[in-house]
C-alpha cells in the first residue's frame, strides 16, 4: 500500500505544529482506490476502509473508534505485524489530529502515549504497508517530539531530536533533516518569553544547526525548508545580507519542476487554511495568535497569480516537449515505449487541465489577499489588514467574496479610526451589494458609526438610507435598524418624535428583545421633557418609568429608573410613588427624593457596574439638591418671620417670633451643610461622570466659597487633581487648589478679630468721646479734666490702631504663609510632571508659576534702583528655583531645560527680555532637540529663527517631524517655512505651508503659515494665488496688526511685479497711513513707494515720501531709513 | 567536521565537469578554465589536453600531437554557439562580497568573468549574463551613477529580453538611477508599470520600497504608507526587505500625523513600527535609523532590550553535527 500523502505529510512536518493536519484529506485517494478490492474484502478490510474513509472526512473520533476496534480484532483476524503497526500508527494519527483541534494538554499526553506504544511495540514500523519507502517510525518519532513540545517537555523533545539527528541506517535522510529543522524551531520556542539573551542564544543555535543541514545542499524539499527557515533566523538576528544571499541561493537552485512548484504552492495554501481553521477553534489567545501568524506566513509564501501562471506555462511547455521527444524518438513504438508516450501525454493533459482550471480562477490573488487580511485582522494589525483588503478592491473588484472583503475592510477602517471613510465605504457597499449576507451588519454599522460620533441626525439618515437601500435585510436586521432609528431620535433629544417612534416600535414589535429598553426610553422621553406627572403617572395608569420599575425588577436600567423617580419626587409632591409601591411610606417632595436616593444607595451604592458607578454622583447630587430645596424653604420661612418680627411690637410675641426665626435659620444652615456634604460626596464619586462632576463641583465651590471654607475647597480640588495628575483637566484643578490655598491666608478669623476689636474699642471710644463732649458742653475748656479725657481718647485710639495693626500683621503673615503654601502646591505638581517630556501641561504650569512670582515683583522705572528689601526679579528667580526644586546641573535633562524655560518666562514677565533671550540661547546651547518638549522647542526655535541662528532649523524640524499632533506642531512648519524663504527656497517653503494647511497643522501659527505661503507664491510668480491668500489673511479680524501691514505691502509688491506701478503706490500709501505703528512693513512701503514714484517720474513726490519717512520716530532708525537717506541724496 | 568537509570538496573537485565550448559545426572543445584558481589563489596550470584561451580572450587554441609533431588549431570565440560551464567560484564570491558590503571587490571579480566571455555574451550558457547581473548589483551598491549609467547602456545592447532576471535587474537599476536624479514622479509611474508586469516576489518587494521612498520624498504620505505596507503584507516572506519597508511605513505614518488625525494616534503607530523593527531586526542598518527616529524615552527602552546579537551566536552544546 503506497502512502499517498507522503509529500504533503513531509511538507507539513517541516512546518512544526501542523504535522498531521495535512494527512487527513489524503486518504480519500486511498479510499477511492479501494472499490476494486471491495468485492473480496474481509470484515477487517471493510472496517479498515471505513476507518480510512472517516479519517479522510476528518471525522477523527469515529475513525479512532474503528482503528481501536481493528486493534482488538487484530489477533483474532490473524493480522501480520505490519498491519498491526499500521493500525497503531493510524490510531496515533487520529489522536494527533484530535489534539491538534482541541490543543488540550491531556490530548497531547494521549498522543504521546500512543506514539510511544507504536514505537515500542513495532520496531519494524509499518514496513512497506503504508508506504513502500517509509515504515513510519521516523514520522512517529517526529510527531512524538511535537507532542512533547505541545506539553512544553522541551528536554524530552530535544533528547529525541538529538537521537534523530545522528546518522543511522534506521533513520531516513528526510526525517533526519526534519529533525534538524524541528530542533531549531524547538530551541526558539523554548526561548520565547525568556530573556533577550536566551532568545539570542537560541537563534544562534538554530542558525548553526540549519547551516549544518544546508551545507549538505538544498536538493530536497526538506533541505530547502531548512534553508528557508535559516533565512528567517538570519533575518531575526538582523543578518539581512546573509538572509538575502541565502534566499538568492535558494531561488537560484530552483525548487524543482514547474509542476512541482504549482503543487508546492497548493500545499502552502492548504497548510495555511489548516492553520487558520485550527486558530479559529483555538480558545487560548496566545496559541491562537501563533496559529494565525503561521497561517499568515503560509499565505504570504504562496505565489501570486502572475508567477503561478508563468510556472504553469513552463510546466505545459516542458510536458509538451517531453511528449514531442518521445513521439519523435519512437516512430514505431514498442508496447513499453507506447506506454511511456501515453504516460507523458497523460501528464501533459493533467498539467494542461490544471492550467485551464487556474485560468478560470480569476479570484486566486484576491483569495490570498482576503486570507492575509483576515489573519492580519485577527493578529490585531488593522493597518496591514486595511492594505490587504484595499488590494482586493483595486485589483480584483469582481472577487466572489467581495462583500466579505468589504465587511472586514470596514472593520479595519473603524479600528484604525477612519470612521468617515468607513461610512463612505459602507454606503458604497450597500449600494453595490444590497442583497449580500453582510448587508444587515454593515447597514447597522453605518448608523452606529454616526451614533458613536454623536451625529444623531446623520445616524437617523444612515439607518433610513440603509433600510431603503439594503434590499436583502432579514427581519431581525430590519428590527435592529428600526430600533437604531428610535435610539438616534432619543439620543438627539427629540423627545416628541422619539416618543411616537417608541410607541410605534412597541406596537410593531410587541415581543421585541428590545422591549425593556424601549419602555425605559419611553419613560425617559417624559422625564427629560420635565413632564413629571406623565413620567410617574397615577394610581390607575402608571407612567412608563413606574411600569418599568414594576415589570422589570431585575432590568438593566433598574438603578437609573429608581434614581429618575427620586428626581420626580424632588420636583412634584406625588403620592403615586407610594401607591405604586416604590416608597414604603407616603413621603413626598424633597423628603421622598432623599428616601429614594437612600434606597438607591443601599441597593446599588456598592455596585461596580459602569452604569451604577456613573450614576452614583448623580444620586448624591439628588440628595444635595433635595437638602438645598429644603434649606430654601427654611430660608423663605425665616424671611417671613423676619418680616413679622419687624412688624410685631409686643416684646413677648416678638421674642417668640425671633426664636422661631432662629430655629428656621438653624434648620436652613443644617440643610445647607447637608447639601454641601452631598455635593462634595457627588464630586468625589464622579470620576467616571464628568458632567455630574462639573455640576457638583460648581455647586460645592459656590457654597463653600460663600462660607469662606477655602480649606475644604482646596482639599476637594486636590483630591480631584490626584486622580490623574497627567490628565489635561488636572491643571485646572491645580489652579483651583492654588487659588483656594491663597485665599485660606485671608481667613474669616481676621475679620472676626477686627470686628471684635472694633466693637470692644468702639464702646470705650464712644464713652471717651461722650465724656469730652460733656465736658465741652459744660464749658470746661482748658481744664486738666478735659485734657485727661482727650488724652484718654487718644490713647484708646492708639490702642485700637495697635490692636488692628497686630491683626493686620497676623493676616499678612497668614496670607504670606498661604501664598507660600500655594507655591508649594504648584511646586509639587510641577515636580510630578517636570521629568516627563511628553507632558505638555508642564509648561503651562511653569507659566502659571512664573506669573504668580512676577506679580510680586516691585516695578521700577528704567534706570531706577529698587527700594532696599523690595521684591526683585532676582528674588523671584531664587523663589522659582526653590519652587521647582531643580538646581543648576541637577535633575533630568528635560527638568533642567524646563527650569531655564520657566526662568525665561519669568524674565519676560519681569520685563527683562534680554535675560529671557539669553536663557533661550542657553537652552539651545545645552540641549539637543530630542531632549526637549514641543513647547520649549517651539519657543526656542522661534527665538533662534528671529536671531538667524542656524540651529533654528534643527529645533523647528524636530517639531515638524516628531510632534505633528502636538499643540505646537505649527511652530515647526511656520518657522521652517520662514527659514526656507530666507534661504531663497520658496518652493520648499510652499511645500511646507501646503503640507501644514492640508494636514490641518495650523493652530496659533496659522497666520504665519499662510503669510509665508503667500510670500512663497509671490517668489514663484504665482501672483493670483498669493493675492488670494493675502486677502484672506487681511480679512481675518483676529489677525489684524503687523501681518495685515505685511499683507498690504506684499499686495503692492504683486501689483509692481505685474507692472501696475500706480496701483502699487496706492497700496503702499494705504499701508503707511493705516499701519503706522508697524514700522517693519511701513518702512518698506515708504522706500518702495519712493522708488515707484521715481520710476513713474514723480521725483518730487518721491523725495517728499522719503523725507516724511525720515521724520517718523518709529521709522527713522530702521535699516530701510538708512537706505532712504542714501537715496534722498540721489534724488 | 572540517576534515570531512575538505574531503567532500576534494571529491567534488575531482568530479567537476569540464568546460566545453560548442562550435557551429557541432564540434565540442573542452577548454581550460582561465578563471580556475588553486588553494593558494594562484591560476591552475593549464591541462595540455584541453584548449586554451588566448590572452585577449577572442580565440581558443588547441594543440594536438601526431607523429611527434604538434599541431595548433584555433577558433574564434564568435564561432561559439553553445557554452557548457560549471558554476564560477568568482561569481559566488562576488555575491558574497556584495552582501558583506565589499562592492569594489565584487566588481573586480565580476569584471574578470566578463572579460573572458566578452566575445560570447549572447551565446546560450554563457556566464557573461550572470556576471553582468553581479556587476550591476555591485555598481548599484557603489552608488556610482556614472558607472551605472555606462554599464546600463552597454547592457541595453545585449539585453534582448530573453533573460528575465537580467531584464528585471536592469529595470530596477534604471529606477534607482531615476530616484537618484530626483525624478520621483517618474519612479512612481515606472514602478507601477513594473509592479503590474513582474512576478518575482523579491523584485516586487524592491520596487515597492523604491516607490514608497519616492512617495515619501513627494510627501504623499498616505500612498507611501500603502506602498510600504504592501511589503510586510504581501511579501512578508521576503524578510530581507522588511526592515526597509517597516522603516518607510513608520516614516509615512509620521508624515500623515496631524492634530486633525490625533485620534488615529499615528505618531504611536509610527513608533510601534519602529520598535518592531528594532526588536525584530536588531542589527540591521534600518534598526539604527529607527532608533534615531524613536523618541528618546522609547529609544532608550528599545536599546535596553536590544543586545549585540551577532556576537552571541553560540554553538549548541547538546546537539551533534551533521
Amino acid at each position: 500500500m503506497a502512502h499517498p500523502v507522503s509529500r504533503t505529510y513531509r511538507m507539513a512536518q517541516a512546518a512544526l505544529f501542523a504535522v498531521l493536519v495535512a494527512l487527513a484529506p489524503v486518504p480519500t485517494a486511498s479510499a477511492q482506490q479501494k472499490p476494486a478490492q471491495a468485492q473480496e474484502e474481509t470484515p477487517t478490510q471493510k472496517l479498515w476502509n471505513e476507518a480510512e474513509k472517516l479519517l479522510a472526512e476528518r471525522k477523527y473520533p469515529a475513525a479512532l473508534e474503528r482503528f481501536q476496534q481493528l486493534e482488538k480484532d487484530a489477533d483474532k483476524a490473524g493480522l501480520p505485524a505490519e498491519a498491526k503497526a499500521a493500525i497503531a500508527f493510524r490510531q496515533a494519527s487520529c489522536l494527533y489530529l484530535i489534539a491538534g483541534q482541541s490543543k488540550l494538554g491531556s490530548d497531547w499526553t494521549k498522543v504521546e502515549v500512543a506514539l510511544q506504544k507504536f514505537l515500542q511495540n513495532h520496531p519494524q514500523g509499518t514496513g512497506t504497508l503504508l508506504d513502500a519507502t517509509n515504515n513510519m517510525r521516523g514520522p512517529a518519532r517526529l510527531s512524538l517530539v511535537e507532542a512533547y513540545a505541545y506539553q512544553s517537555k522541551w528536554d524530552e523533545a530535544l533528547r529525541d531530536l538529538d537521537a534523530l539527528r545522528k546518522p543511522s541506517p534506521e533513520t531516513r535522510e528526510e526525517d533526519r533533516v526534519l529533525a534538524f529543522v524541528m530542533t531549531a524551531k524547538i530551541l526558539e520556542l523554548r526561548a520565547k518569553g525568556r530573556s533577550p539573551e536566551e532568545l539570542k542564544q537560541a537563534l544562534g543555535q538554530s542558525m548553526n544547526l540549519l547551516k549544518q543541514v544546508i551545507a549538505g545542499g538544498m536538493g530536497t524539499p526538506e533541505r530547502r525548508e531548512a534553508a528557508l527557515k535559516l533565512v528567517e533566523v538570519y533575518a531575526s538576528l538582523g543578518m539581512a545580507k546573509e538572509a538575502e544571499q541565502l534566499r538568492a541561493e535558494i531561488e537560484a537552485k530552483g525548487v524543482g519542476s514547474p509542476a512541482e512548484l504549482v503543487r508546492a504552492n497548493a500545499q502552502r495554501l492548504e497548510i495555511g487554511d489548516a492553520r487558520f481553521q485550527t486558530a479559529e477553534a483555538e480558545p487560548e489567545p496566545k496559541a491562537r495568535e501563533e496559529l494565525y501568524r503561521q497561517a499568515l506566513s503560509s499565505y504570504q509564501g504562496t505565489l501570486r497569480r502572475a508567477a503561478l501562471s508563468r510556472a504553469l506555462v513552463l510546466a505545459v511547455e516542458s510536458r509538451q516537449q517531453e511528449v514531442d521527444r518521445l513521439v519523435r524518438a519512437y516512430a514505431k513504438p514498442t508496447p513499453e515505449q507506447q506506454a511511456a508516450i501515453d504516460k507523458a501525454k497523460e501528464q501533459l493533459d493533467e498539467v494542461s487541465k490544471l492550467q485551464t482550471e487556474f485560468g478560470g480562477n480569476k479570484d486566486y490573488d484576491a483569495v490570498i489577499s482576503y486570507r492575509i487580511g483576515l489573519c492580519l485582522l485577527e493578529l490585531n494589525r488593522p493597518w496591514e489588514a486595511f492594505v490587504a483588503f484595499r488590494d482586493i478592491f483595486q485589483n480584483s473588484p469582481g472577487f466572489e467574496k467581495i462583500s466579505g472583503a468589504y465587511y472586514y475592510y470596514i472593520d479595519a477602517l473603524r479600528r484604525i479610526g477612519r470612521t468617515e471613510e468607513a461610512l463612505k465605504v459602507s454606503k458604497e457597499f450597500l449600494q453595490k451589494y444590497p442583497d449580500s449576507a453582510e448587508a444587515g451588519p454593515i447597514a447597522l454599522g453605518l448608523g452606529e458609526i454616526r451614533m458613536e460620533q454623536e451625529e444623531f441626525e446623520q445616524a437617523i439618515a444612515e439607518f433610513k438610507w440603509a433600510k431603503a437601500n439594503a434590499k436583502g435585510l432579514d427581519p431581525a436586521a430590519v428590527q435592529e435598524i428600526d430600533f437604531g432609528i428610535v435610539r438616534a431620535l432619543f439620543s438627539n433629544v427629540d423627545w416628541a418624535k422619539a416618543r411616537v417612534a417608541l410607541e410605534e416600535f412597541l406596537q410593531k414589535y410587541p415581543s421585541t428583545p428590545a422591549k425593556e429598553s424601549a419602555v425605559y426610553m419611553l419613560g425617559l422621553t417624559y422625564f427629560f421633557e420635565g413632564n413629571y406627572p406623565e413620567t410617574v403617572g397615577n394610581k390607575d395608569k402608571p407612567g412608563a418609568l413606574v411600569r418599568y420599575y414594576k415589570e422589570f425588577p431585575n432590568g438593566q436600567h433598574k438603578a437609573d429608573v429608581l434614581y429618575r423617580l427620586g428626581v420626580v419626587s424632588l420636583n412634584i409632591a406625588t403620592d403615586t410613588l407610594f401607591q405604586q409601591g416604590v416608597l414604603e411610606k407616603d413621603i413626598r417632595g424633597p423628603d421622598g427624593a432623599i428616601a429614594i436616593a437612600r434606597l438607591w444607595l443601599s441597593r446599588h451604592g456598592n455596585a461596580k457596574d459602569e452604569a451604577s458607578v456613573t450614576q452614583l454622583p448623580e444620586v448624591h447630587t439628588l440628595i444635595a439638591d433635595a437638602h438645598a430645596k429644603k434649606g430654601e424653604a427654611f430660608g423663605r420661612q425665616a424671611e417671613e418671620l423676619d418680616k413679622k418680627v419687624r412688624t410685631t411690637a409686643a416684646p413677648a410675641a416678638k421674642q417668640a417670633l425671633l426664636a422661631q426665626q432662629r430655629q428656621a435659620e438653624a434648620a436652613k444652615a443644617e440643610q445647607v451643610k447637608a447639601s454641601i456634604d452631598a455635593y462634595i460626596q457627588a464630586a468625589r464619586t464622579a470620576k467616571a461622570n464628568p458632567a455630574a462632576l462639573e455640576f457638583a463641583l460648581g455647586e460645592a465651590t459656590k457654597l463653600l466659597g460663600g462660607r469662606g471654607e477655602h480649606a475644604r475647597i482646596r482639599d476637594l480640588y486636590q483630591e480631584l487633581h490626584d486622580w490623574d495628575p497627567a490628565a489635561p483637566k488636572a491643571t485646572v484643578y491645580l489652579y483651583e487648589v492654588v487659588k483656594a490655598t491663597e485665599k485660606m491666608g485671608d481667613s474669616p478669623e481676621f475679620r472676626v478679630r477686627t470686628e471684635r476689636a472694633q466693637a470692644e474699642f468702639g464702646e470705650r471710644l464712644r464713652l471717651a468721646r461722650e465724656r469730652i463732649d460733656g465736658l465741652e458742653r459744660a464749658g470746661k475748656f482748658n481744664t486738666p479734666e478735659l485734657a485727661t479725657a482727650k488724652a484718654d481718647l487718644a490713647r484708646l485710639s492708639e490702642e485700637l490702631a495697635k490692636a488692628l495693626e497686630v491683626i493686620e500683621a497676623d493676616r499678612q503673615k497668614a496670607v504670606q504663609a498661604a501664598r507660600q503654601e500655594a507655591l508649594g502646591v504648584l511646586s509639587k505638581a510641577i515636580a510630578a510632571s517636570i521629568d516627563n517630556r511628553k507632558q505638555e501641561g508642564s509648561e503651562r504650569l511653569l507659566g502659571f508659576l512664573a506669573e504668580k512670582l512676577a506679580r510680586r515683583i516691585k516695578r521700577v522705572r528704567p534706570g531706577q534702583e529698587p527700594a532696599p528689601g523690595a521684591y526683585t526679579l532676582k528674588a523671584a528667580m531664587a523663589d522659582l528655583d526653590a519652587a521647582l526644586g531643580v538646581r543648576e546641573g541637577s535633575g533630568t535633562l528635560i527638568a533642567q531645560a524646563r527650569r531655564l524655560y520657566a526662568q525665561a518666562q519669568l524674565a519676560l514677565l519681569g520685563r527683562d527680555p534680554a535675560q529671557a533671550e539669553a536663557l533661550w540661547r542657553r537652552i539651545a546651547d545645552l540641549y539637543k532637540p530630542e531632549e526637549l518638549s514641543p513647547a520649549i522647542l517651539g519657543t526656542v526655535g522661534e527665538h533662534l529663527l528671529s536671531k538667524r541662528d542656524p540651529r533654528a532649523e534643527a529645533f523647528l524640524s524636530y517639531i515638524a517631524e516628531f510632534h505633528r499632533s502636538s499643540d505646537y506642531a505649527d511652530f515647526g512648519f511656520a518657522g521652517l517655512a520662514e527659514l526656507r524663504l530666507a534661504q531663497g527656497k520658496p518652493k520648499d517653503a510652499l511645500t511646507l505651508c501646503e503640507e501644514a494647511v492640508d494636514l490641518g497643522i495650523v493652530m496659533s501659527r496659522e497666520k504665519d503659515i499662510r503669510f509665508a505661503k503667500a510670500r512663497a507664491l509671490i517668489d514663484l510668480g504665482k501672483y493670483d494665488e498669493a493675492k488670494k491668500e493675502l486677502v484672506f489673511i487681511s480679512g481675518v479680524r483676529e489677525w489684524r496688526g503687523e501681518t495685515t501691514s505685511g499683507c498690504l505691502y506684499h499686495l503692492a509688491v504683486i501689483e509692481e511685479k505685474q507692472g501696475r506701478l500706480q496701483e502699487a503706490v496706492v497700496l503702499h500709501q494705504r499701508n503707511i497711513v493705516a499701519w503706522k505703528r508697524h514700522e517693519r512693513w511701513v518702512a518698506k512701503s515708504y522706500l518702495a513707494s519712493a522708488d515707484l514714484l521715481a520710476k513713474l517720474g514723480q521725483r518730487d513726490a518721491a523725495r517728499q515720501t522719503l523725507q516724511e519717512m525720515l521724520s517718523k520716530d518709529r521709522v527713522k532708525d530702521t535699516p530701510e531709513a538708512q537706505e532712504a537717506r542714501s537715496r534722498l541724496t540721489r534724488l | 567536521m572540517r576534515h570531512a568537509l575538505a574531503l567532500c570538496l576534494v571529491g567534488l573537485a575531482a568530479a567537476a565537469p569540464a568546460q566545453v565550448l560548442v562550435f557551429r559545426n557541432n564540434e565540442r572543445w573542452e577548454v581550460n578554465n582561465p578563471l580556475a584558481l588553486d588553494d593558494k589563489g594562484k591560476p591552475v596550470p593549464p591541462d595540455a589536453k584541453r584548449a586554451k584561451f588566448n590572452a585577449t580572450f577572442d580565440k581558443v587554441e588547441r594543440v594536438s600531437r601526431a607523429g611527434g609533431a604538434e599541431f595548433t588549431a584555433s577558433k574564434r570565440l564568435e564561432e561559439v554557439v553553445g557554452i557548457e560551464w560549471p558554476a564560477i567560484a568568482q561569481l559566488r564570491t562576488a555575491k558574497e562580497e556584495i552582501s558583506r558590503g565589499n562592492a569594489t571587490r565584487a566588481l573586480e571579480l565580476a569584471e574578470s568573468v566578463l572579460r573572458v566571455f566578452d566575445k560570447a555574451k549572447k551565446v546560450p550558457g554563457s556566464p557573461w549574463i550572470a556576471a553582468a547581473i553581479v556587476k550591476l548589483d555591485a555598481i548599484d551598491r557603489l552608488d556610482n551613477d556614472a558607472a551605472l549609467a555606462a554599464f546600463l547602456s552597454a547592457l541595453e545592447t545585449v539585453d534582448d529580453g530573453s533573460n528575465a532576471e537580467l531584464r528585471q535587474k536592469v529595470q530596477v537599476a534604471k529606477l534607482i538611477q531615476k530616484a537618484r536624479r530626483g525624478d520621483h514622479a517618474g519612479v512612481i509611474a515606472d514602478a507601477d508599470g513594473l509592479i503590474a508586469s513582474l512576478d518575482s516576489a523579491d523584485t516586487l518587494a524592491r520596487l515597492h520600497i523604491l516607490k514608497g521612498a519616492s512617495l515619501l520624498v513627494l510627501r504623499r504620505y498616505e500612498e507611501a504608507m500603502n506602498t510600504y505596507l504592501r511589503v510586510p503584507v504581501f511579501y512578508g516572506s521576503q524578510q530581507e526587505h522588511l526592515p526597509k519597508a517597516l522603516l518607510g511605513a513608520a516614516k509615512a505614518f509620521r508624515g500623515m500625523d496631524s492634530p486633525a488625525l490625533k485620534s488615529q494616534r499615528l505618531g504611536e503607530v509610527a513608533n510601534r513600527y519602529l520598535r518592531e523593527l528594532v526588536a525584530t531586526y536588531p542589527v540591521s542598518a534600518e534598526a539604527e535609523e529607527a532608533k534615531a527616529l524613536l523618541p528618546k524615552e522609547e529609544r532608550e527602552a528599545a536599546i535596553q532590550e536590544q543586545t549585540a546579537i551577532k556576537d552571541a551566536v553560540v554553538a549548541p552544546a547538546e546537539t551533534g553535527g551533521e
